[in-house]
């Protein structure tokens, strides 16, 4: 007589699927996006200020990835944060988002002062559609002290 | 995909497919984004038009929608979020699909074909 347990294990797949659903922690703040578009804004002017070309070649991949990096808190807080419920306080969201992302691409190609600028602008228009929505409330842990 | 298939279940997965099974029908797949296996329902085949962004999307002919069983609502209310699905991911390629669930054999007090079902989440 074969023990169950062998029998099981003979029977068990070996392969596992998954139905996954998002396990968020719920906690957004375009304060993320904001810091590294900073830090585009800030390269930016070291790199106008430095003749070196080795400095300079540096300062455009950091940007490139700090860029890389705003893009991906923006699309965190467009996919995960906001809701359709939300369009109706903030009508222009979707473009919104479109435009600042497009903007990240520019950033990118850039070394123009303006265009780091204008990505903070926008950024700080998503932060107020962040407000408007109660984001403020809702996501963030409280306690710090001020 | 609960009430379908539930945690843990055994299947028995078809892998000799050639095309998208039709509507209704439980598929293993290779996820857009994170190329993991994956378990859906195909909710519309090649050419058929889905709601998409406050408009419609028409499929092309390789490709499928494959939806969680679960709507966000259900799955928020057990603590998760959004099901992870075409909704998030997009349209998936006949060269993503892995095979056709045909049936549980595990638990046995579950044994038993996986029905298919139409128009449950759309």
């Amino acid at each position: 007589m074969f023990p169950i347990r062998i029998v099981r294990q003979f029977l068990a797949p070996t392969t596992t699927v998954r139905a996954h659903c998002d396990l968020p922690c719920g906690v957004y703040d375009p304060e993320q996006a904001r810091i590294e578009a900073e830090s585009c804004y800030r390269i930016v002017e070291k790199y106008a200020a430095n003749e070196d070309v080795a400095y300079r070649t540096r300062a455009i991949a950091i940007k490139e990835e700090r860029a890389e990096l705003v893009k991906h808190h923006l699309d965190v807080l467009w996919h995960d944060y906001f809701k359709p419920e939300h369009l109706e306080k903030v009508p222009n969201l979707h473009d919104l988002f479109w435009q600042a992302n497009k903007q990240v691409s520019k950033v990118k190609a850039s070394t123009d002062l303006a265009d780091a600028r204008k990505l903070l602008e926008l950024i700080d228009d998503v932060d107020a559609a962040w407000k408007a929505t109660g984001g403020l409330e809702k996501t963030r842990v409280n306690g710090r002290p001020s | 995909m609960l009430p379908a298939i539930e945690p843990g279940d055994w299947l028995v997965v078809n892998p000799r497919v050639a095309s998208w099974p039709r509507p209704g029908t439980v598929v293993v797949f290779r996820e857009p984004i994170s190329d993991a296996l994956a378990i859906k329902r195909v909710s519309a085949g090649p050419g058929e038009r889905v709601r998409f962004a406050d408009g419609y999307l028409t499929l092309a002919a390789d490709e499928a929608w494959l939806v969680a069983d679960a709507s966000e609502a259900a799955t928020g209310a057990a603590g998760f979020g959004a099901p992870i699905d075409s909704a998030r991911f997009g349209p998936v390629s006949l060269d993503r699909l892995v095979g056709r669930v045909l049936f549980r054999y595990g638990p046995l007090r579950r044994f038993g074909r996986i029905m298919s079902r139409r128009g449950a989440t759309e």
